[in-house]
């Protein structure tokens, strides 16, 4: 019990059977299982907690919510660090260990405190005026300067070692806040059969029932909400999330929620996460999130010291700490004089009860009886001492008292907390009765209950969740009991904000962001009187708190420096999210390799046991190359594999290419009409080459597409462009000509297929596939024929990106395994490769076809030398438009080859082509190298490019410019087909 | 507190796209496939020889256990005139989750809603798990549910199977 001075003997919510070890800044502390940090701090008299953002003064702990703008901590350590944690919500746990932060070199001494003595710098707008000139001077020096200085706790810079999940829930009615009125609330929608969610950011359901002292029912407030509470959990059609806090109001009843499934643990369960984002769509919504307690402007009010009198009565009743020995209750509200009874029946000394207002509540009275000084129409000036030492109280008459206090609870109203509420843009509005913003024009399918809407009494906030759940019931069809539980209706009036002013003393707005009222009345005097120009040029509840503590107090300090109403002064909208999320939680599992899901090839296991490297497609995994002992480096390998290939065979896994059935009466109709060139006429058995434009005339697409039946079309496309023309198929068949006959979809994951390609191709396909005659009289180039493999369907096309005599084999993708392995068995008698994506491009430049880097989105037929294909005798998605002037015209850049006049000089993809003898600047630009490689056939560099005027300037020589890497090459400019331009090789 | 769940993969299924003609006479089509009606792209069927799963408006996934390969082929026959039909019997890896785990994890990964009153058995549903397209479709009430997979993407799914049990 070393330390646990400020505990009281007996009360409470804390089990004092279960002791908890814990530390601050490295000393050791002891506390209670239920009790927060901040609580346990409190009881062992640890009122300084850190520092302040501008002015490094020293704070104190000054609510018992997540409201909390001071005692932010760095919360465990490492990699295991989460810096900006509330203390006020941070349960204990044994062997927690925290260190305050924003502080140096430590919280008792903080040698940048001297800001204080510079403070007329750090007025609003400082970091317009201080730091825009000299401009260079930011970066290098006021930044860094800056993030030191003002920073608030350091993130660890080491991954993240916690896991978070999802999950997503669907009901009836949502009710956000499981105080009094969320209880009832859900209790009686549970009741009534409705699907409901209740969610509280607290791990114990009760809210302000849990920090003040009222009967529901004759029960003692606490044990009624313990009752609500298991009743909820009986219900199957109830799902009870604690520690939950909805964060954000989206479109169509959506809610995000992230519920702290392992934060209150020393660590996390194996296999649990930390924390687990809900997505919540809800019918209807109750926001029953209560309400904030508003703090009151005036000097010294940041003391440690000075706290929210509802802040005072939870860490009485609710953790059994006092949080100060001899108190000032300094109110504008009757909720501050519960507070000021609370420290009285805990044994607290009061030193005196100061009300801004006139007319006290009885309260008031029981006090005055016990012999406790009452100010009435007065007011507290200032506070002094680095830690709340006395308190200035001026009298109604003008008088000044000055009071030794350790603690002053302050009471300035509420705040309805309808921060999510305004998500969607609906404005909240002053309220004169309730002295606050309500929402009184919620979005949709949300109801505002409780404090939260106002209704400040327990017995009104009962009877407003009741009410809300009811009429969300009606709205639904379900009738809900209308019975409110029974409670009484103590004194619950307030007043608008009271900003004590005229006084010495730094009366601080915004406490984590350090703004004062003076920084308010400056920004005013300047010319920023709307609320928001306001916050941006002070920087008023900006900071991670999102000002709700001081967003209100600080608008109607520039109400009153405006000679405005707080109404017409008006407040701001709110944006998701409510409280700090931490980007884990929305990531999930979705982090490293597992950012997106990655798709593998039926050949994934074989590649990896040959050692491929593989590369990314989009998803897919490709295999880029096999390395194999002896390879000087990959380019060798590369070489190596198209050797191989041109010299004997190889084989490739295109199985990534898109595929997709096209079946139906009208299906060559349909192709007609989506390719440039004909398919309606393609022969039963044979393949054909098409090219698809977009509706603009460029070029969406390639791929060979096969005619297998009289109804029956296999289209392929590129690997990339798969799901767009799948799109492209859909639209063209679903919209514009819904008449056709016409079914499409994708098989892309039915089949995996390889490329067996080489000289040597046909000798191992024959030997894996004795039945098949592939002759070239009976299996010329462009043949396909479906036959039977292991009892499977398969398919064969005699197909070539290489320029070999090439085939593709196919068998479903169940099969694929065993069919790679089943094709290296038959081709090693051949001597048979692999090749991977790599040697397949290297061989595709060989033979100039066009692939990715030129089918750009931004190069049409014609620039790619494929004019002729487009068939003027039928009409297809992209003519007119491919027929537009500045497309025809012969300058437009298109495809060549080119070659290095030097034999050993290197080919740069992206250079630019300029004219001999010209300077480099855009002006004399002509073209860029798209793809290059190195052919090994050839033996030097190699290229394709779009360029000018391209075919008709062979045989010139330009040069290729590459200021990036830095060289010039002189480029000889050829026919882009480098290997076997007769095509003699693929058809024998 | 963790909730049981059993899963298996579901190996050798005959696995059929089935798409109606444009002026297919579905209560044809659904004689032909043994069904009585055929359902919605919310629901399956059982027809003679399979489940008919719908997927999208006048396309099922037809699904049948312990199928010859050439099973899709074979269906293709007996439909023509009524449908196209697409052999996807390789395209898909299926996974049983059974248990009352079954419907809390698939409910932390699909954003649908998967009570008994909006899903039970005899529902399907085209959706997304974990970035990844599935079909599930319920087949019990234990609850036992069936979810269909692309089978490129079968690692990535079973990282978020397995990283999701873990945490039931």
């Amino acid at each position: 019990m070393r330390g646990q001075t400020h505990r009281l003997a007996t009360g409470g919510l804390i089990d004092r059977a279960r002791p908890l070890s814990f530390t601050f800044d490295g000393k050791a502390y002891t506390g209670f299982a239920g009790d927060t940090l901040a609580s346990a701090l409190l009881a062992n008299n640890v009122p300084l907690v850190g520092r302040s953002f501008k002015y490094h003064r020293p704070r104190g702990i000054l609510t018992a919510g997540s409201e909390e703008p001071n005692a932010l901590v760095t919360l465990r350590s490492g990699a295991h660090a989460e810096p900006n944690s509330r203390a006020t919500v941070i349960p204990l746990f044994d062997g927690l260990a925290a260190t305050s932060q924003n502080r140096w070199p430590s919280l008792a001494f903080d040698v940048l405190a001297l800001n204080q003595l510079a403070s007329p710098i750090f007025v609003a707008g400082f970091y317009y005026k201080t730091f825009m000139w000299p401009a260079a001077f930011w970066e290098k020096v006021y930044e860094p300067l800056i993030r030191r200085a003002a920073g608030l706790g350091a993130l660890s810079m080491l991954p993240d070692p916690d896991h978070y999940d999802r999950s997503h829930a669907f009901c009836d009615l949502l009710v956000i806040g499981a105080g009094p009125a969320g209880l009832a609330a859900a209790r009686a929608a549970g009741r009534a059969g409705l699907r409901v969610i209740i969610a509280d950011e607290d791990e114990r359901f009760g809210g302000r029932l849990l920090a003040e002292r009222h009967k529901v029912d004759g029960m003692d407030g606490p044990a009624w909400a313990d009752a609500a509470a298991v009743e909820l959990a009986t219900f199957p059609n109830v799902t009870s999330l604690p520690r939950t806090i909805v964060f954000g109001a989206y479109d169509g009843g959506e809610y995000g929620a992230v519920e702290r499934v392992s934060d209150h643990l020393a660590s996390s369960l194996p296999g649990q996460p930390r924390q687990r984002l809900w997505k919540i769509v809800a019918r209807h919504t109750l926001l029953a999130s209560g309400a904030i307690e508003r703090p009151i402007v005036f000097g010294g009010n940041d003391r440690p010291g000075v706290m929210m009198a509802s802040a005072v009565t939870a860490y009485i009743n609710r953790f059994a700490v006092a949080p100060g020995k001899r108190a000032l209750v300094f109110t504008t509200s009757d909720s501050g004089w519960s507070a000021a009874e609370d420290l009285v029946a805990a044994g607290c000394d009061v030193a005196a009860v100061v009300d801004a207002r006139g007319s006290p509540p009885p309260a008031a009275e029981r006090l005055r009886r016990a012999g406790i000084r009452i100010f009435e129409q007065a007011a507290v000036a200032n506070v002094a001492g680095r830690r709340t030492r006395a308190a200035t109280i001026i009298d109604s008459s003008g008088r000044a008292h000055t009071v030794a206090v350790d603690l002053v609870a302050m009471a300035g109203g509420w705040n309805p907390s309808i921060g999510i509420g305004s998500n969607l843009g609906c404005r909240p509005s002053w309220s004169d009765s309730a002295n606050a913003f309500l929402l009184d024009t919620p979005p949709r399918g949300m109801t505002p209950a409780g404090a939260a809407a106002g209704a400040l009494s327990l017995a009104d906030a009962l009877a407003s969740g009741i009410a809300a759940a009811v009429k969300a019931g009606s709205e639904m069809g379900v009738t809900i009991a209308a019975e409110a539980p029974a409670a009484e209706a103590e004194p619950a009036s307030t007043s608008p904000p009271h900003p004590v002013r005229g006084r010495p003393g730094k009366a601080f707005v915004d406490f984590q962001n350090d703004v004062t009222a003076k920084d308010i009345d400056l920004a005013a005097s300047e010319g920023f009187t709307s609320v928001e120009h306001l916050k941006r040029y002070t920087t008023l509840g900006m900071a991670t708190d999102q000002g709700k503590t001081s967003q209100v107090n600080g608008h109607a300090v520039l109400a009153a420096a405006t000679g405005k109403t707080i109404a017409e002064a008006g407040t701001i909208l709110s944006r998701p999210p409510y409280l700090p999320v931490a980007i884990g939680v929305l990531a999930g599992h979705h982090r490293g390799r597992h950012f997106r899901p990655e798709r593998r090839t039926a050949s994934h296991e074989w590649a990896e046991e040959q050692g491929a490297t593989f590369v990314d497609a989009g998803q897919w995994k490709r295999a880029q190359w096999f390395a194999r002992p002896g390879d000087r480096d990959w380019s060798d390998t590369v070489a190596r594999e198209v050797n191989a290939t041109r010299g004997g065979v190889g084989i490739c896994d295109v199985s990534t290419l898109g595929k997709i059935d096209v079946h139906g009466r009208d299906a060559g109709l349909l192709l007609d009409r989506l390719y440039v060139n004909t398919f309606s006429t393609l022969a039963i058995g044979k393949a054909r080459y098409g090219l698809m434009l977009r509706e603009d005339g460029f070029v969406l697409d390639d791929g060979t597409t096969t005619r297998f039946a009289e109804d029956r079309f296999f289209v392929t496309t590129t690997t990339v462009n798969a799901a767009r023309v799948m799109q492209h198929i859909d639209f063209a068949r679903q919209v514009l000509w819904p008449e056709l006959d016409v079914q499409a979809t994708s098989v892309t994951e039915q089949w995996s297929t390889y490329a067996v390609a080489g000289p040597r191709s046909r000798m191992l396909l024959q030997k894996l596939l004795p039945a098949v005659d592939l002759s070239n009289e009976n299996f010329p180039y462009m043949g396909a024929a479906e036959f039977e493999w292991m009892g499977a369907p398969a398919r064969l096309f005699r197909l070539s990106f290489s320029g070999e005599l090439a085939y593709e084999i196919s068998a479903p993708a169940s099969f694929g395994d065993r069919l790679v392995r089943a094709l290296f068995e038959a081709g090693s008698a051949f001597d048979v490769t692999p090749y991977g994506t790599e040697a397949l491009g290297v061989m595709r430049i060989e033979k100039g076809h066009a692939a990715g880097n030129e089918l750009n989105g931004q190069t049409t037929a014609r620039d790619l030398g494929m004019a002729r294909m487009m068939s003027q005798k039928k009409d297809f998605i992209g003519r007119v438009m491919a027929n537009r002037p500045a497309l025809l015209d012969p300058a437009r850049p298109s495809l060549v080859g080119i070659r290095p006049k030097a034999p050993d000089a290197r080919l740069r993809a992206g250079a630019h082509l300029l004219p001999e003898g010209v300077r480099p600047v855009a002006d004399h630009d002509q073209g860029f190298v798209t793809s290059v490689a190195f052919s090994p056939v050839l033996g030097h560099w190699i290229g394709l490019a779009l360029l000018a005027g391209g075919p008709g300037r062979y045989g010139e020589t330009i040069v290729a410019h590459d200021p990036v890497r830095g060289s010039d090459v002189a480029v000889e400019i050829c026919n882009p087909v480098f290997v076997d331009p007769e095509g003699t090789r693929l058809r024998g | 507190m963790a909730e049981h769940i059993h899963i298996t993969r579901r190996d050798d299924l005959g696995i059929a796209t089935i798409m109606a003609s444009r002026d297919g006479n579905h209560a044809a089509l659904a004689t032909a496939l043994g069904a009585g009606a055929l359902p919605p792209s919310s629901a399956w069927v059982e027809g003679a020889d399979s489940l008919l799963i719908g997927i999208a408006p006048a396309a099922w996934l037809a699904v049948t256990a312990d199928a010859a390969p050439t099973w899709a082929h074979t269906l293709a026959g007996r439909l023509t005139g009524h449908a196209a039909v697409s052999d996807q019997s390789g395209a898909y890896v299926v996974f049983r989750l059974e248990g009352p785990g079954a419907r809390t994890i698939l409910q932390r990964g699909a954003s649908i809603d998967l009570d008994p009153k909006a899903f039970a058995a005899g529902s399907a549903a085209t959706t997304v798990i974990a970035h990844i397209g599935v079909i599930i479709w319920q087949i019990g009430d234990a609850p036992a549910y069936d979810v269909a997979v692309f089978r490129s993407f079968e690692a990535s799914f079973r990282h978020w199977l397995a990283i999701s049990a873990a945490a039931l």
